[in-house]
């Protein structure tokens, strides 16, 4: 790699030449070690709690509670078949038959959110985006200021207001509450992505006679489809995250996988092996999206304030 | 409007913007009416089972609040959590992020195996880390310590043994946050400050004591801000974990309000629980934002 911008000699191997150039080879040698070391440390910490789940999710309740933790076992399947279908060929207690359930709960909840967002946060990001009128920044703060509220603050008159609703317990009572998670991301994502694109292309549609809504089909939309679809995927990882609104306002038939997880502890025994299959399937979608997400994950956790 | 409105539309065309904006100004208010009703609440001694004890009290639950010991205990545990939370996670952030910025062999598969903790749910994480902290001999995190000669922590049943672990599961899921801000900051950083110092004969840690830091500044505001807002209002790690406990040791006003509403059912005091809270992430923010402010003027 050629030195660029930002890539400047702090901690390399770039030597300065000087009267202690007879210690380099010693230096670069305890360089290299440290190097070393300090790889090994985060990749242990990084990786290791993954792989040891993944090795709970494939043991069997006997090899769990194994003294010393062993590294060596029959693995099996009978965890994600636990999970699946609630039963463990009679082993023990037999448990949840509904993770499947709390899997599609996650998956149309984290959809449905994300899809209201988008259609309301279009407009509103290129209102904010490309138009200027009276209480703009006003707007723009309000929908902010949402990020600083505490859920609990939210999740205490939504309780009772569900209640009295019949929005409790519901799909749609959930999605409408992802809103506070969702739809001030969403808007300022977009409007980002949106501020991205030049003026005079626009111009230059309007000059050809595309109205407002000519420059927001055929100009901005297309434009900054891969923007929309970082949105989108960071807007379903969020959702997919969210833990504690459903918390509240979720029941039995509408928990998603995050709440639906923690349904293994509250039993007589933790159910450990269940717990981790559990876990690495909640997890997976969210590893897989992140691929695709990799360079806009900052921008999408500082809501656009950091590219 | 950069578009010269044509002549006779003029009036409609005003009008557009608070149009587009109408979907999601809907669905804002459906958020902001809640969070009003709730603020309402917190003056009154809503408690669910007694209902028609409602009343308006006024400041009475913010009052009450000061004489609470358990109040001022989860208030203690909030600010004193967050210090040392943001304090570590900053500093580990920072130092992960110089590591991957230098030229390391294998920068690029580490900078993205990093990543992957802050992809997994909070409350996934957690409870990942409960089956690592099991306090039995089983649990492959006090086996490993054992290596170390540490004998077999209580993770979760002793007060500083949940402290800790609440602290190590948080860190680890957002110690990638920062270091990924920290590296991007880096990574920006322009080359001839540095060609300065080398010339002026600076080693690496006088460059990186008078050089890197200072550049670096709005970023490590910056982390500091969002960490602060998130630990501030930890509840997920918590709830799964310890649920406050042992002896409210882990009890943050999150967690303390959501005992308060849902535990306990007064919704009144709970509210007013929810909002000192905000008002605390408010007045943190507000403070970092004006440092950031700063940061930003003096390395523009």
């Amino acid at each position: 790699m050629e030195p660029g911008r930002g890539e400047h000699g702090l901690m390399t191997d770039r030597v300065v030449p000087s009267k202690t150039s007879r210690a380099v080879p010693y230096q670069r040698y305890v360089q290299n070690v440290a190097i070393t070391v300090a790889t090994v440390l985060l990749l242990v910490w990084t990786v290791f709690p993954f792989v040891w789940i993944l090795l709970t999710s494939l043991k069997s309740p006997g090899d769990i509670l194994s003294v010393p933790p062993t590294f060596t076992f029959v693995p099996t399947l009978d965890n994600y078949a636990a999970l699946v279908m609630g039963e463990q060929r009679g082993q023990y207690s037999s448990t949840r038959p509904d993770f499947p359930l709390f899997f599609l709960n996650s998956m149309i909840i984290s959809f449905g959110a994300v899809a209201l967002s988008v259609a309301a946060g279009i407009p509103a990001a290129y209102a904010l985006a490309r138009f200027t009128f009276p209480f703009k920044n006003a707007i723009g703060f309000v929908l902010m200021s949402f990020r600083f509220v505490p859920f609990i603050a939210f999740v205490i008159p939504l309780y009772l207001l569900y209640q009295r609703l019949g929005l409790y317990n519901t799909h749609t009572g959930l999605i409408f509450a992802y809103q506070i998670i969702t739809l001030p991301f969403t808007v300022w994502m977009l409007r980002s992505f949106f501020m991205e694109i030049p003026l005079e292309i626009q111009e230059a549609a309007q000059i050809d006679g595309c109205s407002w809504l000519g420059v927001l089909v055929r100009v901005i939309l297309p434009l900054s489809l891969p923007g929309i679809a970082v949105t989108v995927i960071l807007g379903f990882m969020f959702s997919w995250n969210a833990f504690n609104y459903p918390l509240m306002l979720a029941g039995r038939q509408t928990f998603p996988v995050t709440v639906g997880a923690i349904q293994f502890i509250s039993y007589e025994q933790v159910l450990w092996g269940q717990m981790a299959a559990a876990t690495i399937v909640a997890a997976l979608p969210q590893l897989v999206l992140s691929l695709m997400v990799q360079k806009y994950i900052v921008r999408g956790l500082t809501m656009g304030a950091v590219k | 409007m950069h578009t010269k409105p044509k002549r006779g539309r003029r009036g409609a065309a005003a009008f557009l913007p608070y149009l587009l904006l109408a979907p999601a100004l809907v669905l804002l208010l459906g958020m902001v009416y809640p969070f009003g009703l709730g603020l309402y609440y917190s003056f009154t001694s809503y408690w669910l089972q007694y209902p028609n004890r409602f009343r308006f009290v006024w400041l009475d639950n913010y009052i009450g609040l000061m004489e609470e010991p358990l109040f001022v205990r989860a208030l203690e545990f909030t600010l004193g959590f967050t210090l040392v939370a943001v304090v570590i996670q900053v500093g580990l952030g920072l130092a992960v992020a110089l590591f991957l910025h230098a030229r390391i062999p294998g920068r690029a598969v580490l900078r993205a195996l990093m990543l992957l903790p802050l992809m997994v749910p909070p409350v996934i994480t957690a409870l990942m880390w409960k089956i690592m902290m099991a306090s039995t001999n089983a649990g492959i995190l006090n086996y490993m310590l054992s290596f170390v000669g540490i004998d077999p922590v209580n993770w979760f049943g002793s007060t500083q043994g949940a402290i800790v672990s609440v602290l190590i599961i948080d860190t680890w899921g957002n110690l990638p946050f920062v270091a990924l801000i920290l590296l991007g900051g880096l990574q920006a950083l322009p080359n001839e400050p540095y060609e300065a110092a080398r010339v002026d004969g600076a080693g690496p840690i006088t460059m990186l004591r008078y050089v890197t830091l200072p550049l670096l500044s709005p970023f490590i505001v910056l982390v500091l801000l969002f960490r602060t807002m998130d630990s501030l209002r930890i509840f997920d790690v918590i709830y799964a974990t310890t649920l406050g406990g042992p002896n409210d040791a882990t009890t943050n006003l999150q967690i303390l309000a959501y005992q308060y509403s849902f535990q306990w059912y007064q919704m009144g005091k709970g509210m007013a629980q929810a909002i000192v809270l905000l008002l605390l992430v408010v007045l943190v923010s507000y403070l970092l934002m004006r440092l950031w402010n700063r940061a930003a003027e003096s390395t523009a």
